[in-house]
């Protein structure tokens, strides 16, 4: 398993690398003038070479590309344009934010949404598989936008259960994040019940699954025991690809409930034409996408026996 | 954030403090919530320039002169000086007397952790940190070429490099007499000069906080202002702060005509802030804002499009009020907001910058007045001239002559050009910095005025990054643009067409002409009266001839307050927060 590790890792090396490169193209050599953005009307010629001269920006491009592949390499990304503080820091402070946001409701919801998954997968075409996949449907294609607007509008505004937004830390973040949380709750049901559903139902007719009901195993035990297992790889596959995103944050969530997230820092930055700290949440982003999807395939061994990683 | 455990000795002194000074008979400290929209950069005066930064370092630090706060057109007047500063006999020195007592706020940087008095070297200080290029790279164009000797100054800090020590090196112009007093000499007569003292990157900023903070002074502050922080402040979060209890300044007694009517006055002599805690909330949503305010969680809350059309109604004569039950709950204000709305004209563009007659044809057809009722609801004012309404050398002083749409004119222009009813001209192009709706529509209305005389249009919608980079290369035919008073004199706007000004300075049009450029500079220094305004005159006349720009509108700033706060007036060059007052009875008893 080590050589197929170290294999992995060597083969993630030019995926990093293309997107070190398109990063830097995109924001760096192809994006607006920062300087320009942060001096605004009040440009000078020498107002923006003294800039350009502090945030580095006056070297070569390909000197500038070396030291943003240095950055990457000590993940020391340096400090913002805006606020001269240290980018780790900020990353940092952003990132355990957001994962308050989304891993409650991601753990939760995956729990709930599989056991639901199941139990509609039992009642294939009943009423209760019938009403449920009109309601997913329908609440699928409403925008994520209505959801944040209507429940903060009418939970936190008319029924006066949640506050309207704002952020504490410790403890007392639970009282913000009560309603940030339903919401993604309600996001993620439809989407994932209809995948789980799906994946049960390939299995739960499946020749294996009549052999052991016509052993006379209890449907408890079918599903549990057989069915489950057996569509453990998509769920697997489809969970630990999401973890990236969850440590980016909510950008809707953070943004209507002025959540300090990594997601407002992205937005703010993207405002204010904060390059390190956009360059580093996409490439940090990627990262992160490339060792998860490593981690996604060893779990895949430990989930079916017989996978071998070789 | 690591700070020096004595911090903490500080922050209880300071709490103590402020409560101490509370009135006795006070049930509980007043406390305004007003949101802040977007995170502030730095509340390192000298390091930051943006708006969001502003607003909170009004709070906590004090510069040498700031604007009356209701009188109008703004005025200047003293903040931290004792009186205005005196100018010599030749004309460039100007001698400052600052207020005697005014304290630094306690932190542990001073000795003992108490704020020690403010002085001549502290401003001298300030000043030479505004100029020095390893700080400020971002406000030092308000004193470049102003002061003897700051900008060699700026020049040796450069290339000096920020760990060089150049305290000792000497600028000219920056004199102390003594304990209270200085002098400034200037390269040449100029009394914008005064206006840089009000920017919130001049705040007089002590050296010590500066020696224990370095970089952290992004998050701490340690001024004189009318409010303090009690610990380092969240740009992400809410801003908690106090008043400061030895704030030096009083409510005015004067104002505007009608201020005293609508009970503006009534606290004139009162020290402030008149309330005992500000809180700023981050609230860079609408929705959020507006629920907020609906259930009096917020004070004050500047009106969007979306809540002014269920809020507000227009009345025949143009004047607002709010809608039922919104009247009996909350206050309406609204008042110009010191911006002038104009469409540039490219004049290095081949079709529009050599044919006058086809941009006076497009200047006629536009009709800024129905723009303003259909899309803005009557949020903004159709100006006459360049300079927005409450700043002196407005239209009301120029009497610049109306111009309304004339769309026979605008044909006749139009076949004088050589493209009678628009045959022949090939479709023209208007950039905007912004995609929203409210842009879409107000192209829409513009394309539909044109095509009015056959002219066709087409929109390009960029960001403000991608905006700025078209206006610098002169990648545009047309643009929508809007230009803000950095500070309230009319010169500011009448440089958007100075010749020395092209891009990438504010003229992203590229006017060039001569007889402007003689004006312009004749009125520039000039104190404003009669022969300066003749002049802008002359500048109006120009411009409506050649067509460099066409002016459309000031916006209007309409803002909703709880019954509950008194004294609010907009004042676009300042901050209103130590001069509002907070009823908490009825604060406590909420929106009604």
């Amino acid at each position: 398993m080590g050589a197929y590790i170290v294999r992995r890792l060597l083969q993630a090396v030019p995926t990093v690398l293309g997107v070190a490169l398109l990063t830097f193209l995109l924001f760096d050599a192809f994006g607006a003038d920062p300087v320009r953005t942060a001096l605004g009307n009040h440009a000078t010629p020498e107002a923006m070479a003294n800039l350009r001269h502090q945030w580095g920006l006056d070297q070569s491009l390909p000197l500038q590309f070396v030291d943003f592949l240095r950055q990457i390499v000590t993940f020391d990304y340096g400090r913002s344009f805006v606020t001269g503080e240290d980018l780790g820091t900020q990353i940092k402070a952003g990132a355990l934010v957001s994962l308050s946001v989304t891993v409650p409701p991601f753990v939760f919801g995956g729990i709930v949404n599989v056991a639901l998954a199941l139990f509609i997968a039992r009642h294939r075409d009943g009423i209760v598989d019938r009403a449920s996949r009109v309601l997913f449907i329908a609440a699928m294609s409403v925008s994520a936008l209505v959801y944040v607007l209507a429940l903060q509008y009418l939970l936190a505004f008319k029924l006066d259960w949640f506050p309207i937004n704002g952020y504490e830390g410790g403890w007392a973040a639970v009282k913000y994040l009560g309603l940030p949380w339903l919401i993604q709750l309600l996001l993620l049901m439809g989407p994932d019940i209809r995948l789980y559903r799906t994946l049960f139902l390939a299995d739960i007719n499946a020749d294996y699954v009549r052999t052991a009901r016509s052993k006379g195993a209890g449907e408890a035990r079918v599903l549990f025991r057989h069915v489950l297992p057996n569509a453990w790889i998509p769920i697997i596959t489809q969970n630990v690809t999401t973890i990236p995103f969850l440590i980016l944050g909510s950008f809707l969530m953070e943004r209507f409930f002025s959540i300090p997230g990594i997601g407002n820092l992205t937005i703010a930055a993207l405002s204010r034409g904060d390059l390190p700290i956009l360059k580093a949440v996409t490439v940090l982003g990627a990262l992160a996408l490339v060792l998860f999807n490593l981690l996604n395939d060893l779990l895949y061994a430990f989930a079916d026996p017989r996978v071998r990683l070789s | 954030m690591n700070l020096p455990r004595c911090s903490l000795l500080a922050v209880a002194a300071a709490i103590c403090s402020s409560l101490l000074y509370l009135p006795a008979s006070a049930q509980e400290p007043s406390v305004l919530t007003v949101p802040r929209l977007a995170q502030f950069d730095s509340l390192d005066p000298q390091r930051e320039f943006d708006q969001y930064s502003d607003q909170a370092l009004r709070q906590l630090y004090s510069t040498l002169l700031t604007y009356a706060y209701l009188e109008r057109p703004y005025k200047l007047e003293p903040d931290l000086l004792e009186s205005m500063p005196a100018l010599a006999a030749d004309k460039v020195t100007y001698t400052f007397r600052l207020r005697k007592g005014v304290r630094f706020v306690d932190n542990p940087c001073f000795a003992g952790g108490k704020g020690r008095e403010l002085t001549a070297d502290d401003v001298i200080y300030t000043i030479r940190r505004y100029a020095d290029a390893n700080v400020n790279n971002r406000s030092f164009f308000a004193m470049e070429g102003a002061v003897v000797g700051l900008d060699a100054y700026r020049a040796a800090t450069a290339k000096a490099g920020p760990t060089a020590d150049l305290s000792k090196t000497d600028v000219a112009g920056l004199r102390k007499i003594d304990k209270y007093t200085f002098t400034i000499r200037l390269t040449h007569e100029n009394p914008l000069f005064l206006y840089s003292l009000t920017m919130a990157p001049t705040a007089i900023m002590p050296v010590e906080a500066v020696q224990m903070y370095k970089d952290k002074l992004s998050v701490v502050a340690v001024g004189s202002g009318p409010f303090m922080a009690t610990a380092p402040l969240d740009r992400n979060g809410t801003l908690h702060l106090v008043r400061n209890p030895t704030y030096y300044r009083v409510y005015p007694s004067v104002g505007a005509p009608g201020d005293a009517e609508k009970g503006l006055l009534k606290d004139a002599g009162k020290k402030l802030p008149l309330v005992d805690v500000l809180d700023m909330p981050l609230i860079e949503e609408m929705q959020p804002a507006a629920l907020k305010f609906l259930r009096g969680e917020l004070d004050r809350r500047e009106l969007d499009r979306a809540n002014f059309t269920k809020l507000v109604l227009r009345a025949p004569d143009g004047s607002l009020k709010l809608a039922a039950p919104y009247a009996s709950q909350f206050d309406l204000r609204s008042s110009p907001g010191g911006n002038t709305v104009y469409i540039t004209l490219n004049m290095r563009d081949p079709v529009l910058g050599k044919n006058k007659a086809l941009r006076q044809a497009l200047a006629a057809a536009i009709d800024p007045a129905a723009i303003i009722n259909v899309l803005w609801n009557g949020r903004g004012i159709a100006l006459q001239s360049l300079v927005p309404m409450d700043l002196a050398g407005s239209e009301t002083d120029t009497a610049a002559p109306a111009r309304k749409r004339d769309l026979a004119a605008a044909r006749m222009l139009l076949a004088d050009a050589g493209y009678p009813d628009g045959k022949g001209l090939p479709p023209l192009t208007m950039t905007f910095p912004t995609a929203d709706a409210d842009t879409r529509n107000e192209f829409d209305m513009v394309r539909a005025q044109f095509a009015a005389i056959g002219v066709q249009l087409i929109g390009t919608f960029d960001d403000v990054p991608a905006f700025t980079k078209s206006m610098d290369a002169g990648n545009f035919q047309m643009a929508y643009y809007s230009w803000y008073a950095d500070y309230p004199d009319a010169e500011d706007f009448y440089q958007v067409l100075y010749g020395k000004n092209v891009a990438p300075g504010p003229n992203s049009g590229n006017f060039i002409n001569a007889a402007y450029d003689r004006g312009y500079e004749a009125s520039r220094y000039m104190v404003n009266g009669p022969r300066r305004y003749e002049i802008f005159k002359s500048l109006n006349a120009i411009i409506r001839d050649e067509t460099p720009v066409i002016v459309a509108r000031e916006s209007l700033r309409v803002d909703t307050v709880q019954k509950w706060v008194g004294n609010y007036k907009r004042n676009i060059f300042t901050t209103e927060m130590q001069f509002l007052s907070v009823d908490m009875a009825m604060k406590k008893k909420g929106v009604q």
